[in-house]
Parts: C-alpha cells; structure tokens; sequence
C-alpha cells in the first residue's frame, strides 16, 4: 500500500463538517422527543380494548416496522407532497420520517412497559376511584419509567444512526457534508474515515452509558 | 384531495419492479450467510481469553454498533477501493457492508446466547471429564442454539431493511428500480406506495411465519 493519506483537507474544512454535526443533532433532538410524545398516544390506542382504536395503532406500528426507514423518507419527500398539495423541504420531510418511524418504535415500548404492569393494580386504583389517566400517571407509568428507559436509549441511538439517512433527501447534515466534501477534493478514505470517527464519538458515549445503566438495573431487580 | 390515483404506470414497469425484489432477496441472503460467518469468528475472539484476539473484536463490534450503516456503504465502494487498488463494483461494496455490519450484531447474538447458559453446566460438564472443547459442542451450544434464534431473527430482518441502503450505490435492488421507474413514469406517489407495500407483504409474511417456528421452539425447550 503505497498510498499517502493527506488529512490537511479535512483539517482545513473541519467547519464544513461540524456545520454538519449541527444539523444532525438537531433532527435528532426534535424527532426524538416528537417520536417518544406520539408514540405513547399511539400505544394508548394499542393497548386500548376497542377495536376502532387498536387495529389502526396496530397497522400503523407494522407498517413502519416491516419497510426500511429509507423507503419511508423517500415516500414522504417525494410521494406525500403530492397528497398533500404542497411541496415540503428536505428538513421538514426528514423530521416527519424519523419522528413518525421512531414513534412506531416508541410504542411499542410503551406497551410494553403498561402491558406489564399485573392487571390488579389497575383493579386497585380503579377501587380508589381513580380515573383511567388518574391510574396511569400516578399507579403505571412511574412503575414502568425505570424498566422502560434501557429501551429508549436504544431506540435514541438508533435514531442517532438513521439520521444519516436524510443525507440522501440532501439534507446537509454529517453524512451530507461528508459526501459533498469527498466529491469536490477526491478524498474519500480521508473525509468518509473521519465521518465516520465523528459519529462513532457523537454515539458511542450513549451507548456506553446506556449499558452501565442496563447492568445496574438489572442488578437491581 | 383530487389527486387521480394510476396505479397503471407501476403495473406497465413491474417486471422492473420484481427484478429490483430479486435483488433484494440475493443481497440480503448472501449478506445473511457471510454475516452469521464473520459473526461467529467474532464471537469466538471476544470470548477468548487472549486479549490480543478479545480487544480487536471488541473494538470491531463497538465500531459497527455506532456508526450508521449508510457511512459503511459509502466507505467500502469509495475508500476502500484506494486503500487495496482494486475498484469494487456497487454488488461487492454493499456485501462487504452489509455482512461486516451484520456480522457484529450476530456475533453479539451468539456471545448473548452462549454467555447466558449457566456456569453450572460447564462445571457439570467438566465434572464428567469433557474438555472445553467436548463441553461447547454437546452441552453449550445445543442448549444456547434455541435462546439465539429470536434474537438471530430480529437481526435478519434489520439486514433485509438496511439492503435498501445499496440503492444509493446504484446496484439494481428494490428500492433503486422504483427510483428508475419513477424517472420513466413521474409518477412518485404510485411507484412509492406500491414499494413500500412490497417490502411491507415480504417483510410482514417472513416475520408472521418466523413468529409461528418461534412459538414451535418455545413449547419444543
């Protein structure tokens, strides 16, 4: 291999790339939190008895479960504009992919975590006189909060990950960046290895952390 | 909404849309193959005492589990090609993606699954005069085989949906046909609905019949 590396290029547009990181981090920070909000709604109509709310949560999880998250960013930036009759940015319909897929994920675990709880204890708030969301924020879901959260931080890296993927709606986040960068200076191995490093360090202290917490819970129970 | 839906464009070009399925399912199986091979090697190493074999797998699954596979694909049909000389054709470069990828998430199925048998079949094992080796082959593994298939399952179905990602390398699987037959017909709306219905029937089938061999080998142990 007499290849010779020249990381100068990378070094002299470093700001183009963590123009990028910017970007990346905020799909991330508004479709998780967006995604964990609908998904709980959607896993009320799951966990639901009546049939008109359960079968569509139960589609609308399978579907975004059973296709790759690719063909659901391509369908909502090419595809949904035209029922909807307006054109949406590559940001918006990114943002609409990533918290609708995540959301699927989300309740799921939410189900989860309210199917676990012993159907006696819904028995019991309901002797109190609680109501149904009465039961559910003061009797379910601080039980289930803990046994939840190792599935969120997996859900989150996740999302971390497919971020990436609205490189290919052009939305300029890192992997965007990356490739526009290795395009113009005809330095692939350099910039796409060190797009590569950037994300391993933006996600590898989450799942680090995300697996202590998982022992300690677990050593708990 | 008065948008004519004409679904007669996707049916004029479905031939090209089954090509592109046929696609789908060579990659994803090949990749499944190499993966479960370059998986167990690696679970092999990280479950060595050596450290010069257990630190290089480590770091091998920590990278895959945390960097986006989208960077993967882009990394071994751009860079590598410089790194050993030869150029890669799109076919080659998603394999070695796919089942690098793949590959760590499998050997962490397989370490999962041989990690959770308890260490009093190995002394139990030992007490009856099989070596290490003896032990693995007709204590261990028979037993973790069946713990490592639901996991194994979930890991091949993500390979299946990560496939889509050789689309954006130009080699001819699902995805990428519609692409096409969408830059013949310009009829997005139609060819992307009916894409992602496509993996939705395979990936729903696949996964419904999987639930059935699980339920099979549940009752079986």
């Amino acid at each position: 291999m007499d290849y010779t590396w020249d990381f100068e290029v990378v070094v002299r547009n470093f700001p183009v790339l963590l123009r990028g990181v910017v970007v990346t981090l905020e799909l991330w920070a508004i479709a998780f939190p967006l995604g964990m909000v609908l998904g709980f709604v959607i896993s009320l109509g799951r966990v639901s008895g009546k049939p008109w709310l359960n079968t569509p949560a139960i589609a609308y999880v399978e579907v975004f479960r059973n296709t790759p998250v690719l063909v659901q960013l391509i369908w909502f930036y090419y595809a949904f504009p035209i029922i909807l009759g307006h054109q949406l940015g590559p940001f918006a319909a990114a943002i609409l992919g990533l918290t609708l897929n995540t959301s699927a994920y989300c309740a799921e675990i939410f189900r989860g975590g309210i199917q676990s709880i012993a159907t006696s204890q819904w028995e019991g708030a309901r002797a109190l006189g609680m109501t149904y969301s009465m039961a559910m924020r003061r009797v379910v879901l601080p039980q289930v909060g803990k046994r939840m959260l190792p599935a969120f931080t997996n859900r989150a890296i996740e999302l971390a990950k497919v971020t990436s993927l609205a490189s290919i709606l052009t939305v300029h986040e890192l992997m965007y960046q990356g490739r526009l960068l290795s395009s113009t200076y005809y330095r692939p191995l350099e910039i796409l290895t060190v797009v590569a490093l950037i994300y391993f360090i933006l996600i590898y202290p989450g799942s680090y952390l995300s697996a202590r917490l998982e022992r300690k819970l677990a050593l708990r129970d | 909404m008065s948008y004519q839906w004409d679904f007669s464009a996707v049916f004029k070009y479905g031939d090209m849309l089954l090509l592109g399925l046929a696609g789908t399912v060579k990659i994803a199986l090949i990749s499944i193959v190499l993966g479960v091979i370059v998986g167990f090697a690696v679970a092999l190493m990280r479950m060595a005492s050596n450290p010069w074999l257990r630190k290089p797998a480590t770091a091998f699954v920590e990278f895959y589990r945390n960097t986006p596979p989208i960077v993967h694909f882009f990394w071994f049909f751009y860079a590598l090609p410089i790194v050993i000389g030869v150029s890669l054709d799109p076919f080659v470069a998603a394999v070695l993606a796919l089942s690098t990828q793949s590959g760590a998430f499998y050997a962490e199925v397989f370490r999962g699954g041989i990690t959770s048998i308890e260490r009093g079949q190995w002394e139990g094992a030992k007490a009856l005069g099989m070596s290490y080796r003896m032990a693995m082959q007709r204590v261990i593994v028979p037993q973790a085989l069946r713990r490592m298939v639901p996991p194994f399952v979930d890991r091949s179905f993500e390979l299946t949906k990560t496939t889509a990602l050789a689309s954006t390398l130009a080699y001819a699987e699902l995805l990428y046909q519609a692409m096409q037959v969408n830059s013949i017909t310009f009829r997005p709306m139609e060819v992307y609905t009916a894409v992602a219905l496509l993996y939705f029937i395979v990936l729903f089938t696949a996964s419904s019949l999987m639930r059935v061999v699980e339920y099979r080998l549940a009752r079986l142990g």
